[in-house]
Formats: C-alpha cells, structure tokens, sequence
C-alpha cells in the first residue's frame, strides 16, 4: 500500500486525460520564484511530502502568493513543517495555479471487495461529509451513465445554473468520471479522491487530489 | 446441472428416519407427501423407515439416484459424499452444517473438491433444502408444499428463510421454488438466477440476500436476466474504520455500494420484507405498464389522496385523463363525485360504477396502470368491485396493450370474501394504499430496467 503525494496523484490524473492545474515541485526558494514566475501569480504553495496528508492542518498552505513573495513564503513553509513534523520527509514546496472560480465537485474511487470498485460523484469541497449530495456507481461506466450520475445529485440543478450563477461543463464533468472509472482497475487504486474538481463552464479541472494504491 | 436437483427422477434421503421431529425425518415426509418419482430413505440402523425400505448405504440402493439429500452427522458427510459420487448420484442438497459457517474452511473445501471430482452439483451445505412446487419436490424441512405461483424465492438466511416461506405459505401467496442457498460452496446466486432465468415456471425472483460471493458476475448474471429481480439486501454494515484516507471511502460504506450495483445490474433493492413480497405478487400477476402514468379511482377521497401522495413520493404521475374519459366517468358517477384524476366516487360503490369506470380508464391512452380503492364501510359491500374488477380483467386480458390493476380493499373486517375473489382472480390485494403505490412503482421500476439497463438479447 502506498500513499500518493498531492502532485504524484495529479500526475497519474493527468495520464488518463484528466485536466489539472499547472504545478511544479520547488527545492528552493529561488525554484520557487521561477515556477511562480511561470505558472503566473498569485499561486498557491504547498507542503508535498509522503507523510503529511492533510496539508493545511499543519500549516503546510499558503494561498495567494505573489511572484515576490515566493522566496520567503518558502522558507517560511519549511521552517513551520520542521517545528511541528520534525520528522515528516519533504519532497519540496509545490507551487500550484491558484484555484479557478467554478463549482466544487468531488469524484472518488474505492475499492470493493464485492463488486470491484465504487465510484462516487457529487458536490465537493469541505463540506462534502456533511451534505453528502453524492451518486455512485461500480466501475467499469461509460459516458452516458457518468451523465446519469450527474443528474442524480440534489445539487444537479445548481449545475445547470440557477439564479446568476454560471453553469457547469457536464460533458467536460463526465468526461472525468469516465476516465477516473478506466485508471480504477489498471492503477490498482484503494481510494482516491479528487476534491475539489472544479468546473466551470469552459471545462474541469483537478485541484486537488490524494489517492492510496497498492504496490 | 441445477435440474438434477430441482427436477429429479429419484431422491434419496440419506439419514432418513422415523422420528419426525428430527431433520432426516422431517424432511422423508415432506417428499412423501408430494413427489411422484422415487424415494429411498438410507438408514443403516433400519430395516423401514416410515413405510419404505430403508438402505445401509447409497450404494445399495438397486436403481438410479439423481438427487441425493444428506442430512447424516459433520463426521461421515465426506465420505456419504464420497460414496453418492460413486452411485453417480447428480445432484446434492447437504443439509449437514459444521462447515464455514462455523469457521471450518478446511472442511468445506474438502466437501467442494470431492463434489467436483465426481462431477456434481451441490447446494450447501448448511442449507435447508429446496423446494419446488412444479414437481411437488419438498426437500427440506419447510412444513408443506406452497401453493401453486410464479414467485421463485432465493433465501440465505437459515431461520428467517425458512419462517418466510412459511408465511408466504400461510398466506396463500403463490411459490414455484424455495432455495436456502446455505454456504454456497459450489453453487450461489449466480447458478440460482441463470437457472431461474430459463426455468418456465418462474416468473420472478425474490431474494433475501446477506451477501454475495462473486460480485461482478452476479451483476453480469443479473444484467442478463429479463425476468424481475427483487431483493432485500441486510446487513447494511457500518461506515470504514474512524482513520479513513479519503472522503470517497468515508462515504462509500458497502451499502452505498450495494445498492449503486444492483441499480447498475437492474436488480430491485427494497428495504422490507414487506416490500420483497408485494412486489413479487405484483410481477407475478400483473403486466407492465407502458409507462408512469397512472389513474387512482376510490370511493373514498381520503384513501386516495394516500395513494396520490405516495405516487409522489415514488415519482409516479397522476396523470390527466382524456376529455373523452372524464366525460364517460361524468356520466357513471353520481353528479357531486370527481371526475378529475383521483376520482373520487363520493362514497358510491356498485359493480357497474366499479366495471364502467375502470374500464373508461383502461381504454385512455394517458393512463399506464390503474389503482383501483375499495373503502370498506357499514354500508358498502365489497363483493360486487371485486367482482367488477375481476370481470374487467379477464376481458383486458384477452385484449392487446392491457395494463396493469392494482387493487386494494380497505379495512379488513367484512372484506375478506372480496379479498378473496380478488386473489383467486389473480389480483395481489394491498390492505393500504401506500403499498399498492409501492408495488407498482416496482412495476414500473423493471419496465425502465428493461429499457435502461438489461442487456438485451440479439443486440
């Protein structure tokens, strides 16, 4: 069983297509500057290291950081993580685009001993266990059942847009699932969640994610 | 071959006998009291058991032995197996427990590989038999045949199973076959339903299910099965450990799962037992509609706004009649009823009032199924609809496009010979509107399966 970092998860996303956002692993602060350089700012940066998973418990986050401020937002990340993880392994500072406006989204894996695996769909962000809107389904599913997915949930109406606010890219949504239920079995995923995955109505994209699979 | 143990020529009963409280003596009588073919009760240590000739061994027995039942101690059951193999006896119900269900996974697997090598099907063990109403075969110890029908029930529990089948019994309710699955060592669900499936006689599978051995080939199966699946799954497990990774797996307990598999595999998860049953009796008697849309008539308003809420909550249309319909309903009812879906006979209830109207609705083209309500009173008298709704039946039967009637006859007392007329009609009764709405969104509910989610043959 291993545990995938925030940008080890993003990477095997991006293998099966899935859009995610433009990040870079930073081993100084000078690195830092360069990759917020280029990514363009504000960005966000993160702690990345295999032992910490719920980065910003331990103050591992800094959201909106400008290009000037890379160098001692890094430093200053580090110096935090060696107080209260002393002996967590860092990888590094991920520098990351900043979240896109959109809706936030949750697409998930978890393996079965049953059917497989599951995969669930529904409204994202931090209060996802307590509204729960989710839909499930056992993988392998295509697109038309991905679609049916979505227009299962509650919040399947705030999708399509009500009151001002912009829709959802569904088929770009859909598209996600489909290709989350294909990596299931080839990945030998555990659990993975990608949350929140942002939609709007250009497209989805992965902004975060963490998945455990086996070895 | 599953027919071998459902359809046998012969059965012998191994570990048969005399005394009738005991299991091996049970269940001889309960083949004698219905099968046709021939019975051998083995018993070393009689000469007769309950009329028969008894056999030391299996292997005595002069004629051929299709199905064997064993029901002998933990200890000799290998080798009673053993020697049925040799008799080239074909198929086993093995009543005998002591095996996984008691943590003895050895055991069972030496059962399994000596099952196999001698080219046999086995049901169990630690099953309770297996019953099956078309051949009058009653192997196990459920107390008498069921009637007559086209419910086939999958049971997994031991106890409740068999306290199920009894009550279905006791209740007049129609079975074709009763299977307590037990281990399922060599055969399970799977095997069930594909021979379910191409059994004529089935109609629809009932199932209570604890849980499932092989899941994706349980959904395969069940994918490709046309006939109606109902189960009740239990056991609806608690969430992972307090230390979960990810929110997918907080939120994804094995029930979430179960049910998102058996919706992908067409299966009808209900949440009761009375639930499992109701819908059973619907599909077995009942077509399917067309559609959601249905029409609600009652001589009461209060019974059938009950109905009209729970198709609500079931997503069921009320739907609007034709002008054609309500004007034939204007001139059948008296002037102050409703014409206007929930028609509401004001109280009225005669077998004309009952047999126009549910025929006028019948005919309409906006209505898919019909729930037709009687609300008993000191006053009414609830032979003539039932009379009316079973007259109008048969004459629907005999035309293309009918469509389902759901019936059902209202406080109890003073109903029961209407009641009657309705089963003998083949009419489930619900003695409460919210489960005549239940059984036909379970109606409705496999029409979409069909359409949705079955695989359909020659595509």
């Amino acid at each position: 069983m291993k545990i995938l970092t925030e940008h080890e998860a993003k990477k095997l996303l991006s293998k099966y297509g899935i859009p995610v956002t433009k990040e870079s692993i930073a081993n100084s602060p000078d690195e830092a500057f360069a990759i917020a350089s280029q990514i363009g700012t504000p960005v966000a940066m993160k702690i990345s290291s295999p032992d910490i998973s719920h980065k910003s418990d331990v103050g591992g986050v800094v959201l909106n950081v400008s290009a000037h401020e890379a160098r001692s937002t890094y430093d200053k990340i580090i110096s935090q993580i060696k107080k209260v993880a002393p002996i967590a392994r860092i990888e590094g500072i991920l520098v990351q685009q900043m979240a896109l406006q959109g809706h936030e989204l949750i697409v998930g894996l978890k393996k079965d001993a049953q059917f497989g695996h599951a995969l669930m769909f529904g409204l994202g962000g931090i209060f996802v266990e307590i509204y729960k809107d989710v839909s499930f389904r056992v993988v392998p599913i295509e697109k038309r059942e991905a679609l049916d997915m979505i227009s299962q949930i509650k919040g399947y109406p705030i999708l399509k847009g009500i009151r001002g606010r912009k829709p959802a890219n569904i088929e770009a949504i859909a598209q996600v699932i489909v290709s989350v239920s294909q990596m299931a079995e080839k990945e030998n995923i555990i659990e993975l969640d990608i949350n929140p995955l942002i939609a709007n109505e250009t497209g989805a994209v992965a902004v975060d994610a963490r998945a455990m699979i086996e070895n | 071959m599953l027919s071998s143990i459902f359809e046998p020529e012969s059965v012998a009963v191994i570990g048969a006998s005399n005394n009738e409280t005991k299991w091996g003596g049970r269940i001889l009588k309960n083949l004698l009291s219905g099968f046709a073919g021939k019975i051998y009760p083995v018993n070393p240590k009689e000469t007769i058991v309950q009329g028969l000739d008894s056999f030391p061994s299996v292997l005595d027995i002069p004629g051929m032995v299709e199905l064997a039942v064993v029901v002998v101690p933990y200890a000799i059951v290998h080798s009673i197996v053993e020697e049925c193999g040799k008799k080239k006896v074909k198929g086993l119900v093995v009543i005998t427990a002591g095996f996984g269900e008691a943590g003895n996974e050895s055991g069972e697997i030496e059962l399994v590989s000596i099952v196999r090598k001698y080219g046999m099907r086995m049901i169990g063990p630690n099953t309770l038999g297996i019953v099956n109403e078309r051949a009058r075969l009653n192997a196990s110890i459920i107390g008498r045949l069921p009637k007559p029908g086209y419910i086939s029930f999958i049971t997994q529990s031991g106890s409740l199973g068999l306290a199920l089948a009894e009550w279905t019994i006791a209740t007049e309710m129609g079975l074709c076959k009763v299977i307590s699955t037990g281990n399922k060592a060599q055969t399970d669900d799977v095997d069930f339903i594909e021979y379910l499936s191409d059994d004529p006689s089935t109609g629809v599978i009932a199932m209570y299910v604890e849980g499932i051995k092989q899941g994706r080939k349980f959904l395969d199966a069940a994918r490709n099965i046309s006939k109606p699946i109902v189960a009740i799954k239990t056991g609806r497990s608690k969430r992972g450990a307090k230390a979960v990774f990810s929110h997918t797996g907080s939120i994804a307990g094995s029930d979430e799962v179960y049910s998102a598999a058996f919706n992908q595999a067409g299966i009808l998860r209900v949440d009761t037992i009375d639930e499992l049953f109701d819908a059973a009796l619907a599909f077995s008697c009942q077509p399917l509609p067309r559609g959601n849309n249905v029409a609600i008539f009652s001589n009461g308003g209060g019974a059938s706004i009950v109905a009209a809420d729970e198709c609500e909550r079931q997503g069921i249309n009320i739907t609007d009649l034709t002008e054609e319909t309500r004007e034939k309903i204007r001139k059948i009812l008296p002037e102050f009823a409703s014409v206007s879906n929930p028609i509401d006979t004001a109280g009225t209830v005669s077998f004309k009032i009952y047999n126009d109207s549910i025929k006028a609705l019948h005919n309409d083209p906006n209505v898919d199924a019909i729930i037709v309500i009687y609300v008993h009173t000191m006053i009414s008298n609830a032979m003539p609809p039932a009379e009316a709704v079973v007259e109008m039946k048969q004459k629907c039967d005999r035309e293309k496009g009918k469509k389902p009637i759901i019936a059902c006859w209202m406080g109890g007392l003073g109903t029961e010979e209407g009641v009657d007329l309705l089963k003998s009609g083949c009419f489930p009764n619900y003695p409460v509107p919210e489960r005549a709405v239940k059984a036909l969104s379970a109606l409705i509910k496999h029409r979409e399966f069909l359409e949705k989610v079955k695989i359909r043959k020659g595509d």
